[in-house]
Parts: C-alpha cells; structure tokens; sequence
C-alpha cells in the first residue's frame, strides 16, 4: 500500500536533501521547459535529465511506471484526438479518419509532454515527504497578502497537508467498507446503485467522524496557525545553489537548442 | 493540579453528559475513571484540558481556568491527551512529523523539536520507526507514537481515554508499563478504562454513573464490594475469585490487602495459610 499514486518513497539521496523550494521552484521550471520542448530531440534531453534524476536518487523505474499508469486511458485520448483531428500529409486512412503525418507528430509530442509533467511531479513527491512540500509551499506563499482574505501560510499549508493525509485514510476506509459489504452478501455488478448507497452513506458519516478527532487531536495539541514553526530545516544550501545553477543551465540550453 | 467544581455539561442536542460533578486530582495521582457507557467518562476528561468548556461549574488546571481562553495553550500543554482509537488521532504523514506536531505548535526552535522527538521516541521505545508512515503501524505502535507525540510537550498531566481498547492483550501491557513508568517519574496519570484489570497500578477508582461520581476511593476498597454492573464491565476473573474467597472467610475479608491481581492473590493465599 506504500505505494499508492504519487507516493512518498524516503529516502537519502541528492534529490531528497535539497531544500523543498528548490524543488517546488524546480518542478515550475521544467515544466515550462517541457510545455516549451516541440523537437524530439527536445523531449530526448528532457528524457536525459530525467533518467539521470531517477538514477542520481535510486529510486524503482517501477514507482514512476505506477504514477503513469492510471493516466494511460486519459494519455491514449490525448494522442488518438491529435492523430485523427490533425489536418495534414495523409499517411493511412480509415473510411472518414484519416491519420496524417502532421498528427502522429503532434499527438507524440503533446503525449509525451504531458507524460513528462506528471514523470517529474512524481520525482517530486517521491523524494520530498508532503509534509516538506506543504512546508516549502508555506514559506514560498508567507510573503503573499493572505491576511486580507482572513487565512494564513500556515492554514493554507496545514489544509493541503490535512486533504493529502485523508486520501490513504478515505481508500483504507472505502475498502474495508466494500469487503464489509461484500461479505454480507451485497453483490455489486447486480445492484450498482444500492451497492453504492451502502458503500458511500457509511463511507461518508465515517470520514465526518474521522475528520472530527483529527479535529480534537489537533486541537488538544495545541494547533495554532500563527507563530509555528518547523522541524524542517528549511535553509538553502551549497545543493541547492548548484541546483538553481543547473536549472538556468537548463533553460538557457533548451531555449538555444 | 485538576480542581474540578460543580460542572454540568450539556451537549448541543440537550443530552445531560456531565451533572453537577466535583472532582480534586493531587500532583503524581494515577486516577483511574471507570463507569458504564455513556456515563459521561469521556466528556469529564475533555474538560480537563479545555476540549470542552463546562455549561456551569469550573475546570481549574494548574491554577488555570479552562474557560479563560488566553490560558488554553498552557493547559493543553500541561495536561496532554491520548485517544481511544489510534487510527485517527495522527496528524503527521511520518511518525516524526506526528511527535513534532505538538512541539512545532509550541513554536520550538528546530534543534528542541528534535531534540524532544529523539527523547520521546525513546521514551515509548519507537525510535526504530522514525520514519515510517503511521498506516504500516499496529495498532499498539500507533499507541506508542500517540503516547510520544503527548510526551513530546512534556506535560505534567497525562489523561487517556480508553487507550487499550481497541488492542490485543500483548500491546495492552506494553502500553500499561509505559504508563506506569510514568506514573513513577512523577506524572499524574488520569486513566479511563473499562478494563478492571488494568487497575492495579491505579492509586484511586472513580466510577461514574448518569455524569455523576458514585464511588471514589482506593480500587481495592471499591472492587472488593458493590455491584460491578456499575464498573462497565464484567469482574476479572481473579476478583471474582477472590470475593468468593473473602465471603467464605479463606482469606481476610480486610479490603486494604483485597487483591487486585494474580500475584497479590497468591500471596494473600500465602499468607492466610
Ligand atoms: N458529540 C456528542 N453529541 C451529543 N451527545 C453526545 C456526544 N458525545 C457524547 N454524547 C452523549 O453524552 C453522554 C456521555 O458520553 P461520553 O462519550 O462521555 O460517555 P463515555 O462514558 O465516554 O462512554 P464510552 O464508554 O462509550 O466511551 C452519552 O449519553 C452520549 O450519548
Ligand atoms: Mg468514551
């Protein structure tokens, strides 16, 4: 179960010691650099840093396969609409569809980038705990006016920390609700919508009651949302210096090439 | 350290929880609180550190009112709280970033928040699981981690709410020993059990009844007579036998040496020989 969706994997490499920011700052870079990528020997140098990312913090191919995975019906959309709907030198067709050259080229591309913005938002959580990203993104939003709204960094923070931890609970929930419900002879292919119902109303009142003593425990440790502080250091060193270098690095190479 | 006067609470859909109760709580007491359910145990415990305000009455921790907000902190740092069910009282995605929770909102510098994680760690013996997401835990481990991220606020006052219950005999007495060790360092300790035979270590037996108290007194004086219907639970075994023993005169029916476990039975038998 550790490896759910976009999971954290702990760990002590490069990746995982730099500082959040760096990283969150990072991910918003690459991502316009990758929006930015058209040539394939654009997506080649992107696949390159990605490669030698993954190697440099020893983390499983397989966990990024599995971050792609449940996107894959979405991705094949993606490149089927870019390959029929793209005008162009026709290559093959179909009674009315036709398949141009223009349209394998664009729905390869398109594909691929969207491939590669999830590939680097999974290196992302995989290497930072989300308590360090929902940190990073505290002290990257702290110099925001969000007092005028009547919020803090730290609720913010805290918010985004609290929906990401429900997520794992609300699945183990739902599952021991489904086996619960099976084993009382529920079948769900024959009664879907009752099957449902007795899934999601229990489901439901659970998580209210769940959120609630998360509420209390919160509270009765003394949750306040201003004058907190962190456990994380959150100081950027020597690493990260070299990795805002990388980046600039990066852009310019992409911009040139 | 807890002066509990007169409080009534009443709970937004009119169910009388707590009635005109009083209750005194010493510095270094191992109180336990027993009692039917839904007689109200744990609403008295979340009054004692400002969960909950009384409707009438007032909760004094430490020389604090829980009803004067600007002491909230103070008191919830003084009287720390573990809950029934070890599932839904973590707060951090990591065992360490849950213990740190409650020094981070104390707003600790870093080197004391680790500092008190590394302790507190040690403390329940969790140090080994660092790292380790709250749901690849047992239930008993889960315990252990809530009892550390308490502790990591260094408290005085420790209030349990049931910790046991939902764990098997084994880590029960983990935790038991745990507790009792702190007992013995000094902390006062309120427990609230349905387990009469998690009382041995106990100093005193509050048992509630309708959100009242109906007894209050040393768990010998109080188990070795009067109608367990009212404890929330069958007798253990071990009391059971040793009432009938009292009543057919084997041993001395003198409830300050009642024996409240195995061993003090044998050695009541013992010594009666
Ligand atoms: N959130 C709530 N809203 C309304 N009534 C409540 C609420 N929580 C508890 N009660 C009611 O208040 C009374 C006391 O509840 P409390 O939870 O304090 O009992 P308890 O002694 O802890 O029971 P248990 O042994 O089951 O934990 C019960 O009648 C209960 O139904
Ligand atoms: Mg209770």
């Amino acid at each position: 179960m550790n490896d759910l969706f976009m999971s954290f994997v702990p760990g002590d490499s490069v990746l995982h010691r730099l500082d959040p920011r760096t990283k969150i700052i990072g991910l918003m870079l690459v991502s316009f650099c990758i929006l930015d990528a058209s040539s394939f020997a654009d997506m080649f140098f992107i696949a390159l840093v990605f490669t030698v990312l993954v190697l440099s913090c020893r983390l499983p191919l397989g966990h990024f396969v599995r971050s792609v995975r449940p996107m894959l019906f979405f991705f094949a959309i993606l490149f089927l609409m870019q390959l029929f709907f793209t005008e162009g030198r026709e290559v093959w067709h179909f009674s009315s569809l036709s398949v141009t050259y223009e349209g394998l080229l664009l729905g390869t591309t398109i594909t691929l980038r969207f491939v590669f913005l999830l590939l680097f938002a999974a290196l992302i959580t995989a290497t930072t705990s989300p308590s360090r990203i929902t940190s990073g993104i505290e002290r990257l939003l702290r110099p925001l006016p969000l007092r005028y709204v009547g919020i803090t960094s730290h609720d913010m923070a805290m918010m985004m920390s609290l929906s990401i931890y429900f997520v794992p609970m609300f699945y183990d929930s739902f599952t021991s609700l489904r086996e619960a419900q099976i084993s009382r002879g529920l079948d769900i292919r024959k009664e879907p919508v009752k099957a449902i119902f007795s899934i999601v109303v229990p489901l439901v009142s659970g998580s209210v009651r769940r959120v609630e003593e998360v509420a209390l425990a919160m509270e009765s440790r003394c949750y306040q949302s201003t004058g907190r502080s962190s456990m994380h250091e959150m100081k950027f060193t020597g690493k990260d210096h070299v990795s805002f270098a990388m980046f600039v690095f990066l852009i310019l190479f992409l911009t040139v090439l | 350290m807890i002066h509990i006067k007169d409080i009534s609470y009443r709970y937004p859909d009119n169910t009388l929880a707590i009635d005109s109760l009083s209750l005194n709580i010493n510095k270094g007491e191992f109180v336990a609180i027993a009692g039917k359910n839904g007689c109200g145990k744990s609403t008295l415990l979340r009054h004692m550190n400002g969960l909950l305000l009384p409707c009438q009455g007032s909760v004094v921790v430490n020389g604090m009112d829980t009803s004067d907000p600007s002491s909230l902190m103070d008191i919830r740092r003084t009287a720390g709280m573990v809950f029934q069910d070890p599932g839904s009282q973590f707060i951090g995605m990591t065992v360490e970033e849950d213990v740190a929770f409650g020094p981070e909102n104390l707003g600790l510098s870093q080197r004391e928040i680790n500092e008190r994680v590394d302790l507190s760690l040690q403390n329940v013996g969790m140090e080994g699981y660092r790292y380790h997401t709250p749901r690849s835990l047992s239930g008993g481990q889960k315990q252990k981690v809530a009892l550390a991220s308490v502790l990591a606020m260094k408290p005085d006052i420790i209030l349990f709410d049931e910790v046991t219950s939902m764990l098997d005999p084994c880590s029960r007495k983990d935790i038991l020993s745990l507790i009792e060790n702190l007992h013995e360092n000094g902390t006062t300790v309120v427990y609230v059990t349905h387990h009469l035979e998690e009382l041995v270590h106990a100093d005193r037996l509050v048992v509630m009844e309708n959100g009242r108290i109906v007894h209050d007194g040393h768990p010998r004086e109080i188990l070795s007579r009067n109608d367990p219907e009212q404890f929330g639970s069958d007798l253990p075994p071990v009391i059971e036998l040793a009432r009938r023993l009292a009543d057919s005169g084997l041993i001395p029916a003198d409830p300050s040496s009642f024996p409240l476990s195995r061993a003090e039975l044998r050695e009541v038998l013992c010594r009666s020989k």
